[in-house]
């Protein structure tokens, strides 16, 4: 049985075929994908906030990309360019503690890494072009930012990422303050790019968007520990 | 007391969101809220080659609507206006007989009632226009046939076997909403218990050799009636050995 690995899912209006604008569950399949190749079996974990028991079933987790969390979680009001989801805000902060609490294996990636970061106590900026006064994790709308991240040596993810530094950044909130986790990559303009939590089994946060390359270093490693 | 913990078979289809055109893996939500309303709680299991062990993780599995069966998996040719989706074909056919097989608990919708008569050995019609001589049972996409003011298009009454699980379920007769041009001809090794009386489409299959496996060609998860998940979830629920859905031996 391969390792169960749930990935938390957008939901959004989308439109298919000949249907319109129907609230739908979704995740890029880039993220299954990416799964698959490493030697796990991805189910997509829908927004609910009853209770975290699906984590009784999964082997690893996978907070995904997305909106914007809502700046409440971290004591602080919207900004003007904010944009939140409140469903998915209160289900994946509910997943994110229960599983760091059952010490399950997660991968946060974007807005996944910021729910891991306001789940140990962090804090996001909600604009970066406002505190970087560039656009460079975002570029354009559907433009990845590429740059060359830098890592900690004798992190976790340094040694992931060997000599191939090359991320693709798509978002305009980043993280402030990292919490209790470690901050152990940034991009050159400082900016936090990975978080991860050295007393825990496997607990990783990636600013870029590792689906898109479905890189095997990070999965692999996911499914590796959920194994 | 963890609520059943049920499948929900997805696409992985080209959607368009906003200003984002992407492959995704995907669901509609009405399946997911349907659910999570009868006090199941749903994960979507996408399309996939590899095997069918993610079942040992589930209490009970929905087999999703979509695009057509191919036909050449019941051994005919394919009709001009049959659509197939051959990711799920691959991945639900094999999931549908493994889950099956352990006696999982089944809800089939509308393709996925499709897929459990062709696992069992059954067959399709393919275009139901040329069988019945209208397409009463193709909904506009968008619509809601059963709103108060939505005209009889799309949707129709079913009748019920009386003796059968369906019966029990929903009673004599019901009336559905309707978004299919293929419908089941032969059910296999299934039981049809519920038909369309206008002009006799198969609506309900039902295999009572099983715990649940029932299939209807409606789409209850546009509804306000969950029957058919409420019975899901229910048995999925026993299967699990959750106490608080054990119903009392009168």
């Amino acid at each position: 049985m391969r390792p169960l690995i749930g990935i938390t899912t957008y939901v959004e209006p989308a439109s298919w075929l000949v249907w319109q604008d129907l609230p739908t569950a979704f995740i890029p399949q880039a993220y299954v994908e990416a799964v698959t190749q490493a030697g796990g079996r991805a189910v997509l974990l829908p927004p609910d906030d009853l209770d975290a028991d699906v984590l009784r079933v999964l082997d690893g987790l996978i907070l995904s990309g997305g909106a914007d969390l809502d700046p409440g979680l971290y004591g602080e009001a919207p900004g003007p360019l904010t944009v939140s989801r409140p469903e998915r805000d209160s289900a994946e902060m509910l997943l994110a503690r229960s599983a760091l609490e059952a010490d399950l294996p997660v991968l946060g990636v974007c807005r996944g890494m910021q729910v891991l970061a306001v789940a140990a106590g962090g804090t996001l900026h909600q604009h970066l072009p406002d505190v970087l006064g560039h656009e460079k994790h975002r570029p354009a709308p559907g433009v990845y930012g590429e740059h060359e991240a830098r890592f900690t040596p004798g992190s976790r993810i340094a040694g992931l990422m060997g000599d191939d530094l090359r991320i693709h950044c798509y978002h305009h909130q980043g993280v402030a303050e990292a919490g209790t986790l470690t901050v152990t990559g940034r991009t050159e303009d400082g900016l936090i790019e990975a978080v991860e939590n050295a007393a825990h089994r496997f607990v990783l946060g990636v600013q870029w968007h590792p689906e898109v390359v479905r890189d095997r270093r990070l999965f692999g490693a996911l499914v590796q520990a959920a194994s | 007391m963890r609520r059943p913990l049920i499948g929900l078979t997805a696409y992985a289809q080209q959607v368009q969101y906003g200003n984002n055109d992407l492959m995704a893996g995907m669901l509609p939500m009405t399946y997911v809220r349907a659910v999570h309303a009868t006090g199941g709680r749903a994960v979507l299991i996408t399309p996939d080659d590899p095997g069918t062990d993610v079942l040992e993780s589930l209490d009970g599995i929905m087999f999703a609507g979509g695009d057509d069966v191919d036909p050449a998996h019941w051994g005919a040719e394919r009709h001009p206006a049959t659509e197939v989706d051959a990711a799920r074909d691959a991945s639900e056919l094999q999931l549908m007989r493994a889950a099956l097989e352990m006696d999982l608990p089944v809800l089939g919708v509308c393709r996925g009632m499709q897929v459990m008569a062709v696992v069992a050995g059954g067959s399709l019609h393919q275009h139901l226009p040329d069988l019945v001589g209208h397409a009463n049972h193709q909904a506009k996409s968008g619509t809601d046939p059963l709103a108060a003011d939505a005209a009889s298009y799309g949707r129709h009454d079913v009748v019920i076997e009386p003796g059968s699980a369906a019966h029990d379920l929903l009673g004599s007769r019901l009336t559905v909403n309707s978004f299919h041009h293929q419908s089941v001809d032969d059910p296999g090794s299934f039981t049809a218990t519920g038909w369309c009386p206008d002009d006799r489409v198969v609506e309900i299959i039902e295999d009572p050799g099983h715990s649940y496996a029932l299939g209807v060609q409606w789409h209850p998860e546009r509804t306000t009636d969950l029957r058919v998940f409420a019975a899901l979830v229910e048995a999925a629920a026993r299967r699990a050995g959750i106490g608080s859905y054990e119903r009392i031996a009168a």
